[in-house]
């Protein structure tokens, strides 16, 4: 699904050059669920927005889905931001003048679904998150938990391939954290949805199936998990 | 969906918003109004239907009084006959002026300010109202009067005027009694019309001749020049001389042309002039950038709040157009409220209008209004757009992630900072250097500074033939001090000019004599006015003159042109005037004093050298009185005694002197006020669009200056860091203002013989003003940061 080849990403300053991203290659088929780790300022979420079409390469290829990514134009960047990926932020990045259910239901609106289908789908939602008696309040009314269970709910209302989740658990109590990567694990599960995560956590970087490390923007170790004891 | 968003919104910050709104309705409210003004100034007359034909005949000759240049005519006898063998001219109307001041209805006098008589045809020239009467036939008969509306009320009440009777009473101008019949009432001339009659009525007897204004009404596709090179023919022709011979020379100015172009001597109304406008119309302009740049920039400051919705709804798979509509909904959201605001306050400001300066602006104006707002809309929207749009959507993509994590990153523009700051201090300048001149001018004007002396303007011939009786009457009293009179009134024109013999003096050019300026008077006129005496001394307390013993002052004028130098030397020369009326001498005699120029007309003109002289019971038309002033009350109702007890029959109708100059100067006077109120609305608006950037810094800058103040820094340390830029933003509009407003007020002050400096200072005044508006504007918000407790600034996040 995903095929990136000898990426890099630099900034220019004025005498020299600073490398985000050295010759990164990976490739990550459908229906895997990949934790990125490494430290503060390695690249990790970098590499994510790239994948995700928010930011953009200097050099190398970047396939998605067999198309050439790294040629493509804003406006296929719009489709592929409505109908492909879901994003999930350490900040939440809920819509502070939007209700939960109208943050739900935006992309759904810029997918253009009808007004009816929209209702049943968010209707749907809030029902999978136990948020129906919620529906009405705006972000700042909730608890970060519950405001990056809106954020899941929104990545994903639009049934996306592609899950991107940057410390989706970053500003969470360990508690809340868990069942967020539960929840995540279970959307992997059983809905198939690729998920890639940036995260800090050791823990919860074993939810995924793979470990991709990263220091200094070089991949160091690229491993799959052995499954959480149950 | 996004509307409720756009509303949610804005509601979040209701002050910033308001601060919007009221800037864009201020400024929409005296753009709107500035352009309904300039609108009326510029139409005037323009409601004839056969405006554009119509022409204000004049002439001039070198040897006529200097070559002045009279808006009336002065042998208007030649208009009918000239008609007659110019193929050009269709029609004409001559209008003279009824100089009598006062006409009688039954037993008692009214007051009339301009009345005229003219020709009949003056319906066919001029598009006036009648209410009663036919425009074809009112005017047919000798002595047929038609009165406006307002003059109808004041005398006849309810009741219809039509078929009684208007005299003139035996007066100077008039040799007899002369009644008029009234046939019809004409609605009052508006007031974008350079004259509004009271009255105006056919001759009774006889047919117009001497001074007259005179118009006349072209054929189409005229050519006023073959008029004007024609004309010469013609008065060669009359008057049995060589073509070339022929020194007068004519004029044509067209009718539309005479409010803002002329600017004659004796023209029927004072009209306006292209300066004011032109100095409202930048006005506008300024207003105009101020209050879309302050929207601008506080729409670029507010950016930063708007960064995050628009990041995510981007990620989330919005495009681009959605997020220029979502600015295009919040920035139509903001300009029609403030359009609703503007509505709400035109109508009083209107009516205020109406109400003082009798100009009705927004009636009959529906479409320049409707077509002015929507102009002002679409900038508004467009200011409001584009910062934004290029913040915004310029840079999304490749940033997007940067945006996300920076959001609430607040950009001041400095640069509309500047710009506004200078506007607003031009605009300071301006008002302060104008109101400056305006109150020089009346410090100038003979007995304005010192508001107690009031004048009775052109009085009626029979009271100037008891003028001895009645200075003597006022005098009994303690309450007032002087009693003088004079030809012309204060503010009025002293255009006659007598020839003159001087001692050791030879005409110019060959002449048996020149001519120089005459102001007649009472003997008192020096000592009322306070004139100051060069050399010599003031006339004896006596009018009467004998051949021989005539006493002349001269202003300090009229000593180069008597080639004099000193003031002293011409003390005691023989001098005499030769009177160009047949049958009125005036006794030859010295001159006695030298008098400083005083100003008796508007100080735009110089002063031009000048003769006084008295005269008993002879051109002393105006009759002014100086009171005490601590008796201001006690005088005035002396004043009102004596008159009615002298003059029962005449209106008792007198004018403060420093009103009367007020008139004078009403139009620098309109300009100061309307620019002051300009200038207070920019002043806001700039205020306001700092304090919105104020409070965007600061809101800011909480955590920066949480975390100064734990490390030790001072709340003076901390106001100083936000108050700094503001200072040096200030200074550099000071910089850039000072050579425009310099060299604007300059130009503006070219228009006026006699000016004040434009000294440092007032510049300086503008500048600190400036400064200490925007720092107390910024001090409050600054202020409120710097004092907040560090704790609690921290504590977020």
């Amino acid at each position: 699904m995903i095929k990136l080849k000898n990426l890099f990403k630099y900034y220019d300053n004025k005498f020299q050059r600073t490398f985000v991203l050295k010759d990164v290659s990976l490739t990550i088929n459908e229906g895997e669920f990949v934790s990125i780790m490494g430290p503060s300022g390695a690249g990790k979420s970098t590499l994510l927005n790239i994948i995700g079409m928010l930011d953009e390469p200097n050099e190398g290829e970047y396939f998605f889905l067999d198309q050439p990514a790294h040629q493509i134009k804003e406006k296929k960047k719009v489709e592929f931001h409505r109908n492909y990926v879901g994003f999930i932020f350490q900040a939440f990045h809920l819509i502070e003048e939007m209700t939960v259910y109208e943050n739900i239901e935006t992309p759904l609106i810029y997918k253009g679904v009808k007004s009816k289908d929209r209702k049943a789908m968010v209707a749907d939602m809030l029902d999978r998150f136990n948020m129906v008696a919620k529906k009405d309040l705006f972000p700042a009314q909730l608890s970060g938990g519950q405001q990056q269970m809106v954020g899941i709910a929104r990545a994903i209302v639009g049934k996306p391939k592609l899950l991107l989740a940057d410390e989706p658990t970053g500003n969470l109590h360990s508690e809340q954290g868990k069942q967020i990567m539960a929840l995540l694990k279970k959307l992997n599960e059983e809905e198939k949805i690729t998920i890639i995560q940036v995260t800090h956590n050791e823990e919860f970087a074993n939810y995924g199936k793979r470990i991709i490390r990263i220091t200094d923007g070089l991949v160091e170790s690229d491993e799959r998990t052995t499954p959480p004891t149950p | 969906m996004l509307f409720q968003f756009v509303i949610r919104s804005l509601r979040k910050r209701p002050l910033l918003n308001f601060i919007k709104v009221l800037g864009l309705a201020l400024g929409l409210c005296g753009i709107l109004f500035i352009t309904l003004f300039l609108k009326n100034e510029l139409s005037f007359d323009s409601f004839h239907t056969n405006s554009q034909r119509i022409y204000r005949f004049t002439t001039t000759h070198p040897n006529f009084l200097n070559n002045s240049h009279f808006a009336r005519l002065y042998n208007s006898e030649i208009i009918p006959e000239l008609t007659d063998k110019f193929s050009e001219i269709e029609n004409y109307v001559r209008l003279s002026p009824m100089r009598s001041g006062v006409i009688q209805f039954e037993k008692n006098f009214y007051t009339i300010n301009e009345a005229f008589i003219c020709d009949s045809t003056f319906f066919d020239l001029f598009n006036a109202k009648l209410i009663i009467g036919e425009k074809k036939s009112v005017l047919n008969s000798p002595g047929a009067m038609v009165v406006s509306e307002s003059f109808a009320k004041k005398v006849f009440g309810t009741q219809n005027p039509v078929g009684n009777t208007l005299s003139l009473p035996a007066g100077q101008f008039y040799a007899e009694r002369t009644d008029f019949t009234i046939k019809g009432v004409m609605k009052d001339f508006p007031h974008n019309s350079h004259f509004h009659p009271e009255l105006i009525t056919t001759p009774a007897k006889g047919s117009i001749s001497n001074w007259a204004w005179t118009y006349l009404l072209l054929t189409e596709n005229a050519n006023t020049e073959n008029i004007i090179s024609e004309f010469t023919d013609f008065v060669a022709e009359k008057e049995n001389q060589p073509v070339d011979q022929v020194k007068t020379k004519a004029h044509l100015q067209k009718l539309t042309d005479i409010h803002l172009h002329s600017n004659k001597l004796r023209e029927i109304e004072s009209n306006g002039n292209t300066t004011n406008l032109i100095v409202l119309g930048l006005a506008a302009l300024i207003l105009l950038l101020i209050s879309l740049s302050n929207y601008a920039s506080l729409n670029l400051g507010m950016a930063g709040f708007k960064a995050k919705f628009i990041a995510v709804t981007r990620i989330l798979g919005s495009n681009k157009q959605m997020s220029l509509l979502y600015f295009a909904i919040e920035s139509f959201i903001i300009i029609l409220s403030s359009v609703l605001l503007t509505i709400a306050l035109a109508f009083p400001i209107n009516a205020f209008i109406r109400n003082n300066f009798n100009i009705t602006l927004l009636h009959d104006n529906w479409l320049l209004v409707f077509i002015t707002v929507i102009i002002f809309c679409t900038l508004g929207i467009f200011a409001g757009l584009l910062p934004v749009l290029k913040k915004q959507l310029e840079n999304i993509n490749p940033k997007t992630s940067r945006s996300l994590s920076t959001s609430g990153k607040i950009e001041v523009s400095k640069g509309i900072v500047i710009a506004q700051y200078t506007f607003a201090i031009v605009l300071i300048v301006a008002v302060l250097i104008i109101s400056r001149q305006t109150q020089y001018a009346l410090n100038q004007s003979m007995g304005a500074r010192e508001d107690n002396i009031i004048c009775f303007e052109s009085v009626h011939a029979n009271i100037q033939q008891d003028f001895e009786i009645f200075k003597a009457e006022l005098l009994k009293h303690k309450s007032i001090e002087s009693v003088s009179a004079m030809m012309e009134p204060p503010g009025g024109e002293a255009n006659d000019m007598f020839a003159f013999e001087l001692e050791g003096y030879q005409p110019q050019n060959d002449q048996q004599y020149d001519r120089i300026g005459v102001f007649p008077c009472d003997y008192s006129f020096a000592e009322l006015f306070q004139l100051e005496f060069l050399s010599g001394q003031n006339f004896n307390k006596n009018n009467l003159d004998h051949e021989g013993s005539g006493e002349y002052l001269i202003n300090e004028s009229a000593l180069p042109i008597l080639n004099y130098s000193s003031a002293k030397e011409i003390i005691g020369k023989d001098f005499k005037l030769i009177s160009p009326v047949p049958g009125i001498e005036i006794p030859s005699g010295k001159i006695i004093g030298v008098v400083k120029d005083f100003h008796l007309s508007n100080i735009k003109k110089k002063v031009g050298p000048m003769v006084l002289f008295k005269r008993d019971r002879l051109w002393l038309i105006n009759f002014v009185i100086a009171y005490n002033k601590d008796m201001r009350q006690e005088a005035l109702a002396d004043i009102q005694q004596v008159w009615t007890e002298m003059f029962p029959a005449y209106p008792l109708n007198y004018d403060h002197v420093s009103s009367m100059y007020n008139k004078v100067y009403k139009t620098e006077l309109l300009q100061s006020k309307m620019l002051s109120i300009f200038t207070f609305i920019s002043l806001f608006i700039c205020s306001m669009g700092l304090l919105g950037l104020s409070l965007l810094v600061s809101q800011q800058k909480i955590k920066e200056i949480g975390i100064r103040k734990v490390n030790g820094a001072k709340i003076s340390e901390i106001m100083t860091l936000l108050n700094k830029d503001i200072i040096k933003w200030v200074a550099i509009a000071f910089v850039i203002a000072t050579p425009l407003a310099y060299f604007a007020m300059h130009k503006w002050l070219e228009n006026f013989a006699y000016k004040t400096e434009l000294s440092w200072w007032v510049f300086a005044l503008a500048g600190v003003l400036a400064l200490v508006i925007a720092l107390l504007t910024v001090s409050f918000q600054s202020w409120k940061a710097a004092t907040r407790n560090p704790v609690e600034a921290l504590r977020y996040e």
